[in-house]
């Protein structure tokens, strides 16, 4: 393949160390699997992915075969060359880049029938896709995160055995495809399937650079790079091809670097004590280590090989926590690492962390004070009361519920199906597909007769979860006896709910004179917990503004996303003491209460008193609302657990 | 496509300064990557995003070709413009306003399978969508926060390296799709997501105008341009060639425009102090001081125009804190304009940084 523009040279890129390590590792010994580059907006990710292109080895292939074959390997073929083996062409030519773009459909990426050949000759013939083309290539996914479900489920197919199994429109064929995946994402943007992120070797997580001077440097360089790309590239020339011989000189050594045992034990002790799941972590990590010491022109594995390959392997494999920031302890892997060296076994000195529960006190301008507190321990929260009601429509909900199919004519064409009933939404490629090969012996004013046996309907997709729209209460009473620390522990636990759910969640706030939308609706739990990590609390209680903006929310969010199921969880303890108007602030709370009833929206409203509950507020407002009525304190226990089983609609 | 006769003149727009500053600047500089517009409903957003489109500058077109391939670019044509080259046919054309609808299907965007060449000659054929268009040109969505989310993923997409990868309905085919972001939104009706934010290289926030002579002006002016059009436009058609003739010497002067070391730092520092994500901002903020510069008619970025681009680029890509907003601090932007430039004057002084150009005019 081809790129338009100029590609920005990767020696040029300034700092991300990391980040361009994980990729040379890759480009030097393919079998690491590839690397999935996390990171803010703007920090040369796909820049530096599509860079790697241009340092890229050779490496020998059979002369004229699409899937670019591997002569030596007699297993791995393409059906075509063991045809013709053993007398195979050899020729040599570079690994590529495959773009694998997020509009992809299933057809163009797993390969299908050749439209014009069976037009023209009536043959059935296999027209290779995405997977064929990316065979010991590097297969790579901008904004991976926003892959749609059926496609990422092709791809790990294909991944799990690197073999593309086609049985599609009369076809039957199989070829080898064994890619190395290379993928970027803001993880605002949502997060990935734990079955595709293992199917990274390298996970690196990158963010801006915060030393001026680079920064500066940065600027100067891109200044320089589109004023005169051709100059520039030129320029960085050099530097590519030192980092080029570099890369053949350790392809050329990593098959004698020795790993010790003891390296060997350091690794899988390293695996155990992190908790992380399988082994794919520690054979990663093993081959990791060698590249590193290939790389550094070295035939022996050390430790500092493996404390880096660690840290490459490891950081998107520890065990799903996923509010830890899924961040790896780097003391935890130093204390392993001396563990396996000491060799003796000692009781594992648990260290707890003092739990930071120190609220931070600032003073605002206007002299009222807030408090940031810190998040309670998130627990199991009985998801049973809090479950939406069933809906009977249009739609249903596949698998785990992480993906729906939709029937309207809005979301992704992904994939074509037989239809049932004949409807608009034809896809006429694959109606095409299915016409061809009976085309002798049809009679018709065009080149292609269809006959309605040929019929397709496009099948969509749209990635969509429930939505939840936490509207929460941060006033001054809000801090009373450590409430806030416990909200935030409720809240934590009910994102991580809707993380597994990939439910979309959003956060509106109250307090002081209004109420703000914290968060609109998205399916970034992990944005969803920073703001909330930040909510200062203090001030009065607007609870009718807080209702209304949720409200506003939800309804907006029911117009863009007709399919949704949005649920309003109100915490707060319904103190309100600021109106909207000239009538009781309690009043008027109720009556906006009574509107999210009337139209329909499933709610529940999370009592934050403690205790014995003396003045029932938030209760009154809860029956106004229709909603569920939860205390704060039964949403931990386990007590609750048939509460609310008649909650359908 | 050229309906400028229904055009209300970009320069007749009363007040909003910002906001026709922004678009000026890229129809200068495009690789300033665009503008968000934000404000309330009825402020004249829609009205100056088409506006623009008339005083687009002319550039090299390759005839002919759909995407409106630049003949000088030898890397960035289209396929079919690059198994014609060398010796293709070039042509001048003025940018223009392409619009992306919000209900705008995905294929019609990404482009698909030609149905029609498909039926009738058996073959397969790519039909350019909206970002085939869209290329060299600007891509205006009005109200950009209610986009489907599907076609939110495909602009990013292509956004990020500027092409358009197609692997969908049977056609493969890969073309350029570099394009200036041009969108409106009524922040009351949702805000966008971040990684799309992001893409858009300035961001202006707009409220209606609270000066009573000024709002008067505003109704008269509409009230004459409905009355009748043609000699409206025509009444305004100096002043809109005059700003026209300054966005040309503009262009001309900008690849002439100095940015010192100086200038560099202060704008490296003014993004750290500010905490934004990545490094676009500091990019983005060093071409828009830029173009500020070449628009003034000046040869070298000044501490003015970095703190004006500041401005500009800053807005919306400040991280956002619970009940801050998302506002910019601009006492927060003149504190580390002082810092930078205090310390950068010390630098100089004991470095043997200083330059010819003198530092106090």
């Amino acid at each position: 393949m081809h790129y338009f523009n100029d590609i920005y040279p990767f020696s040029a890129i300034v700092g991300q160390e990391q980040m361009k390590k994980a990729l040379l590792l890759n480009a030097i010994n393919p079998r690491i699997g590839g690397v999935l580059i996390k990171g803010e907006k703007g920090t040369a990710k796909s820049t530096a992915a599509r860079a790697l292109a241009r340092l890229l080895p050779d490496r020998q292939v059979v002369d004229g075969c699409i899937f670019g074959c591997d002569p030596a390997d007699t297993k791995g073929r393409c059906p075509d060359c063991q045809r013709r083996a053993p007398d195979l062409p050899v020729t040599m030519a570079p690994m590529r880049v495959v773009e694998l773009p997020v509009s992809a459909t299933e057809d163009k990426v797993v390969g299908s029938l050749d439209i014009e050949r069976a037009l023209k000759n009536g043959e059935r013939v296999f027209e290779p896709g995405v997977l064929a083309r990316a065979n010991r290539n590097i297969l790579y996914v901008d904004e991976v995160n926003l892959l749609n479900d059926h496609i990422v489920d092709v791809l790990l197919d294909a991944a799990a055995m690197g073999v593309n199994v086609v049985e599609r429109e009369g076809i039957s064929f199989a070829h080898p495809s064994a890619f190395i995946l290379i993928g970027t994402m803001n993880p605002e943007e949502g997060e990935l399937r734990p079955q595709l992120l293992d199917r990274f070797g390298l996970c690196v997580d990158i963010e801006g650079i915060h030393d001026a001077e680079m920064r500066v440097e940065v600027i100067r360089r891109r200044r320089q790079y589109e004023s005169d790309p051709d100059a520039f590239i030129r320029s960085w020339q050099p530097e590519d091809d030192e980092l080029r011989r570099r890369i053949i000189q350790a392809t050329i050594l990593l098959p004698y670097v020795v790993i010790p045992h003891e390296m060997l034990t350091m690794i899988a002790q390293i695996c155990i004590d992190m908790a992380v799941d399988g082994h794919r972590a520690d054979i990663t990590m093993m081959k990791t280590a060698a590249t590193i010491a290939a790389f550094g022109g070295r035939s022996e594995v050390r430790e500092e090989d493996v404390r880096e390959a660690a840290e490459l392997v490891l950081s998107h494999r520890m065990r799903r926590q996923p509010f830890s920031e899924q961040q790896m302890d780097r003391e935890k892997m130093e204390q392993s690492i001396q563990k396996s060296q000491q060799e003796k076994k000692e009781p594992d000195q648990q260290q707890q962390n003092p739990e930071n529960q120190k609220p931070q006190e600032n003073t605002m301008p206007d002299g009222s004070t807030t408090t940031v507190f810190a998040e309670g321990q998130p627990f199991r929260v009985d998801q049973k009361p809090l479950a939406a009601p069933r809906r009977i429509d249009s739609f249903r909900r596949e698998g785990s519920g992480r993906r729906s199919v939709t029937e309207s004519r809005d979301g992704k064409y992904v994939r074509s199906r037989i239809p049932e009933v004949i409807g608009p939404d034809i896809a006429l490629d694959a109606t095409i597909r299915a016409a061809a090969p009976h085309q002798n012996g049809r009679d018709g004013p065009l080149a292609v007769k269809i006959e309605s046996s040929d019929l397709r309907e496009k099948v969509r997709e749209r990635k969509m979860g429930n939505t939840v729209l936490f509207v929460v209460d941060a006033s001054g009473s809000m801090g009373a006896q450590q409430r806030m620390t416990a909200v935030k522990g409720a809240i934590l636990s009910l994102l991580i709910d809707a993380y597994q759910k990939r439910d979309r969640v959003g956060l509106v706030v109250f307090r002081g004179t209004g109420a703000e939308i914290l968060l609109p609706p998205t399916s970034s739990v992990e944005l969803a917990r920073k703001y909330m990590q930040q909510l200062p609390v203090g001030g009065k209680t607007p609870l009718a503004h807080g209702l209304s903006r949720g409200f506003e929310v939800i309804r907006r969010e029911m117009m863009i996303n007709k399919h949704t199921i949005p649920r309003l969880i109100l915490i707060s303890d319904g103190k309100a003491n600021v109106g909207m108007g000239t009538g009781s602030p309690f009043d008027e709370a109720k009556e906006v209460a009574a509107t999210i009833r009337e139209a329909g929206i499933a709610s529940f409203v999370i009592d934050s008193e403690k205790g014995f509950i003396a003045f029932g507020l938030a209760q009154a407002i809860s029956e106004e609302m229709g909603a569920r009525y939860l205390r704060l304190d039964d949403l931990q226990a386990d007590k609750i657990a048939d509460l609310v089983k008649g909650i359908q609609a | 496509m050229h309906q400028f006769n229904d055009i209300y003149p970009f320069s007749a727009i009363v007040g909003q300064e910002q906001m026709k500053k922004a678009l000026l600047l890229n129809a200068i500089n495009p690789r300033i990557g665009g503008v968000l517009i934000k404000g309330e409903k009825g402020t004249a957003k829609s009205t100056a995003a088409r506006a623009l489109a008339r005083l687009l500058p002319d550039r090299q077109v390759v005839e002919g070709c759909i995407f409106g391939c630049d003949p000088a670019d030898t890397k960035g044509l289209c396929p079919d413009c690059q198994k014609r080259a060398p010796g293709l046919p070039v042509t001048m054309a003025p940018m223009r306003v392409v619009e992306l609808p919000i209900s705008a299907t995905e294929d019609k965007v990404v482009g698909s399978l030609d149905i029609e060449h498909a039926l009738k000659k058996g073959e397969k054929k790519f039909e350019p969508g909206i970002l085939a268009q869209a290329h060299r040109n600007i891509l205006y969505v009005d109200e950009v926060n209610l986009l489907n989310d599907h076609i939110v993923d495909v602009l990013l997409d292509a956004a990020a390296m500027g092409m358009n990868f197609i692997e969908r309905e049977g056609v493969s085919y890969v073309h350029p799709a570099a394009f200036i972001l041009i969108g409106t939104m009524n922040p009351e009706e949702g805000e966008l997501r971040p990684q799309l934010l992001d893409r858009f290289g300035l961001c202006v926030d707009i409220e209606g105008i609270h000066d009573a002579e000024t709002r008067v002006e505003v109704i008269r002016r509409r009230q004459q341009y409905e009355e009748d059009p043609e000699s409206f436009i025509r009444a305004w058609e100096t002043v809109e060639s005059d700003l026209r003739d300054r966005i040309v010497r503009a262009q001309k002067l900008l690849v002439h425009v100095k940015v010192s070391d100086e200038m560099l730092k202060l704008i490296a520092q003014i993004c750290i102090d500010m905490a934004v994500d990545g490094h676009r901002a500091d990019i983005t903020m060093m071409k828009t001081a830029a173009t500020i510069a070449a628009y003034n008619g000046c040869d070298e970025v000044r501490p003015e125009d970095v703190r004006e681009a500041a401005g500009l680029v800053l807005a919306h890509r400040m991280r956002r804190r619970p009940f801050s907003g998302q506002q910019m601090d601009q006492r927060k932007v003149e504190e580390s304009m002082r810092r930078s430039q205090g310390a950068g004057a010390a630098a100089a002084g004991a470095h043997q940084h200083t330059h010819a150009h003198s530092h106090q005019h």
